[in-house]
């Protein structure tokens, strides 16, 4: 496990993709390799990149070995959750404003809701400067997958779910969400080309609106038609179980935790730059783009989202290991104020069990 | 006071907010029952008055309030009105109302859409098989049973007919009459030269770019001036026989541009001081006795001189695509028109008024 600066990572990398069509410079083959024998210069991630015309391009970064700690998160407490494509989601988090710091999510009326909102409440000539809240009512038909509890408002940073839905639409897969209540942790998955990404989040909310309930109504299209359909692999036994209501099999889940991929940051594929900006003459297309003001200082753009839009702290992305061990159930509320030395008493596990490496590895046997 | 909105033209709507918040943050916006007014202010660079018939881009439009002629004064971000807008173009139905929420009045704009991207999931695969999620390739997957295409068809076709309800809430404040009564439109003599803009697009890309060649040779030379008042200077000219100038003069260079053929509007009797004898004493019938059409001579030209990074935001209006008549007072001042496109009936009265101040030389 290692840790370099995401900045220097992405400099080697920016903007590459355009070299791949056949220009001048083009680049046939990138190899990268790890320097790190004790009787050379240590730590060193060295970038290759062989171009045309016999060109190499070598870029060695420094590196610092570093003891990588993951969230665990237990799926089996997250008895709730949806999965989309991340195309579909991927347009609708474009409506939400550049400055919105919250996103709740609500099921309700057969509806997912996404709210974005800020908190301030701010008075006078200050209300202008409130970000647009924006409600976006998506269909849990529109779901492939949706089971949540009706009334139950879960929260989480919207800057963090736009970054993870714009990775996850680069990678072209359905995006997964599995939580359980309010302040306990929520998890993002998805893979695809053999990246495989999970995102665990805490979350705010209002846990008492969720648990106060006796006989909490659930949105779901679990049980719809069309799920039958969906063939049950034995490696992948989540799928199945989740089929099922919310009382569930306690598997133990072999890909929970495993691979988390961070830290991952480039430019938004959708930003092609304009091949001469200086020309005078009319541009082919008519994009309204072109009759915004120039920006002859450079320092007043919009805010653009990257996929990893604050990466001032690279050692930040780091957090030391929690484990998700709250039931599946809401806890009463005596138990909400445990002491905290309990909590890390059960919940440091600095490195992988053995029992997961090994499910893993029978459910890699499984599916190839 | 109420008023609610459908939003029927939405891009014309976008175009237009996004023309007025190049020139400030905030807009006054004046409904009543007649007309909508939207006017920026900004600090310091160009004004726009503008004047909407509500058929441009409502329908439906409904208005209460206890003010006379049903008047409602709004103070409106436009940033956030345009994003709210941005989010309606692919819309099937838009509408828009003034409501209050926490106590905070909001313009809330109700967009429905339907999923444009019916991306056949296709739940039978797998999530790392690779297909997962791409694109409406699920019937065309040929490696697919009948019964998985004829369940994704369904899918599909059930999908197309549902609808995704998004609510942008726009904060504003509701201003009392007492609070713009102070608020003037400016008034300017009456005009030397009145002339029709070249292809906005083309003007734009000009004087951006002496803009900018400006920008350069100054800061070369000295640095840190960056507010709109000491920017670069373009001179802008125009005579009564349908030539425009642009110029840029700096230490080390001069350079022109000279538009020719274009058109000097007639003015209309009626709508002139004094009728005929008005017309007659018109700054402009003056004019129309110096130049030519060639624009080689000195004579018969108004000329102000304008901050080259304020023009640059007025001729962003270009992208509305209306017809744009400058009026030239000498040394003074220069108004531009905007026309919207009034292919439609009712479209007529909706025009954009810039007022840009010239700088002396």
């Amino acid at each position: 496990m290692a840790e370099a600066s995401p900045q220097a990572l992405q400099s080697v990398f920016k903007g590459r993709s355009r070299d791949a069509g056949g220009r001048e410079t083009a680049i046939e083959r990138c190899d990268v390799s790890i320097q790190d024998q004790p009787d050379r210069t240590e730590c060193r991630l060295i970038v290759k990149m062989l171009c045309k015309h016999g060109m190499t391009k070598t870029y060695r970064l420094t590196y610092e070995s570093v003891e990588v700690m993951h969230a665990l998160f237990d799926r089996t407490a997250a008895s709730q959750g949806w999965r989309i494509s991340s195309r579909v989601l991927r347009e609708y988090i474009e409506f939400f404003g550049n400055k919105t710091e919250q996103l709740d999510l609500l099921a309700q009326d057969g509806k997912a809701i996404f709210t974005s909102f800020t908190e301030k409440i701010q008075d006078g000539k200050e209300v202008l400067k409130q970000p647009l809240e924006t409600a976006i009512a998506i269909h849990t038909e529109d779901f492939e997958d949706f089971h949540m509890q009706e009334q139950m408002h879960i929260v989480i940073s919207v800057k963090d779910f736009k970054a993870i839905v714009t990775h996850a639409e680069t990678l072209r897969g359905s995006i997964s969400a599995y939580f359980s209540f309010p302040t306990r942790p929520l998890q993002f998955s998805y893979q695809n080309f053999g990246i495989h990404c999970e995102f665990t989040l805490m979350t705010t909310g209002d846990l008492r609106g969720a648990s106060a309930t006796p006989n909490p109504k659930f949105t779901s299209n679990r049980s719809s038609s069309r799920q039958p359909s969906v063939a049950p692999q034995p490696s992948l036994s989540r799928t199945a179980s989740e089929m099922l209501p919310p009382a569930r099999p306690s598997f133990n889940k072999p890909l929970s935790s495993q691979s988390q991929r961070r830290s991952f940051k480039a430019q938004p594929s959708a930003s092609q730059s304009d091949p001469d900006p200086d020309s005078l003459f009319m541009p082919g297309g008519e994009e309204d783009q072109t009759w915004d003001p120039p920006n002859y200082n450079n320092d007043e753009g919009e805010e653009m989202l990257g996929w990893d839009a604050n990466n001032d702290h690279p050692s930040a992305s780091f957090h030391p290991t929690f484990r998700d061990s709250g039931s599946a159930a809401p806890p009463p509320p005596q138990q909400q104020e445990r002491p905290a030395a309990e909590e890390s008493q059960e919940g440091l596990a600095p490195t992988q069990r053995l029992s997961q490496v090994s499910a893993r590895i029978l459910a890699l046997n499984v599916l190839s | 006071m109420r008023f609610r909105a459908e939003i029927r033209n939405v891009h014309t709507f976008t175009k237009f907010t996004a023309s007025l918040a190049t020139l400030g943050h905030i807009a006054w916006v004046r409904l009543d029952s007649k007309d909508c007014r939207f006017t920026v202010i900004p600090e310091q660079g160009t004004q726009v008055w503008s004047v909407l018939t509500p058929d441009v881009i409502f329908e439906n439009y409904t208005i209460q309030s206890a003010a006379p002629n049903n008047t409602i004064n709004l103070e409106v971000p436009l940033a956030p009105l345009q994003r709210a807008l941005k989010s309606a173009q692919n819309a099937i139905a838009a509408n828009i109302r003034l409501t209050k929420k926490d106590n905070i009045p909001l313009l809330s704009l109700t967009i429905t859409t339907t999923t444009s991207n019916p991306s056949g999931p296709a739940p039978m695969s797998t999530p790392s098989d690779g297909h997962d999620g791409f694109g409406t390739a699920t019937n065309g997957f040929g490696s697919g049973t009948d019964d998985f295409r004829e369940g994704s068809a369904d899918f599909v076709g059930a999908r197309q007919d549902r609808e995704t309800v998004i609510t942008q809430d726009v904060p504003i404040r509701v201003l009392a009459l007492a609070s713009v009564e102070g608020l003037h439109e400016p008034r300017c003599r009456e005009p030397d030269v009145h002339i029709v803009l070249p292809n906005l697009m083309q003007l734009k890309g000009i004087s951006d770019r002496f803009t900018k060649l400006a920008l350069e040779t100054k800061t070369s030379a000295r640095t840190g001036f960056a507010s709109s008042s000491s920017g670069p200077k373009l001179e802008l000219s125009g005579n009564m026989h349908g030539c425009l100038r642009l110029g840029l003069s700096t230490d080390a260079m001069q350079i022109n541009s000279l538009w020719t053929g274009l058109e000097n509007p007639e003015l209309d009797p009626s709508q002139v001081a004094e009728g005929e004898e008005g017309l007659a004493n018109h700054p402009s019938t003056k004019m129309k006795a110096l130049g030519d059409s060639t624009g080689q001579s000195d004579e018969g030209w108004a000329t102000v001189r304008v901050e080259g990074r304020d023009w640059g935001k007025v001729l962003s209006v270009g992208r509305l695509g209306g017809r744009v008549i400058a009026c030239f007072c000498d040394e003074h001042a220069l108004i531009l028109y905007v026309f919207l496109n009034s292919d439609e009936p009712g479209g007529g009265e909706s025009v954009l008024t810039y007022y840009i101040s010239s700088y002396s030389a």
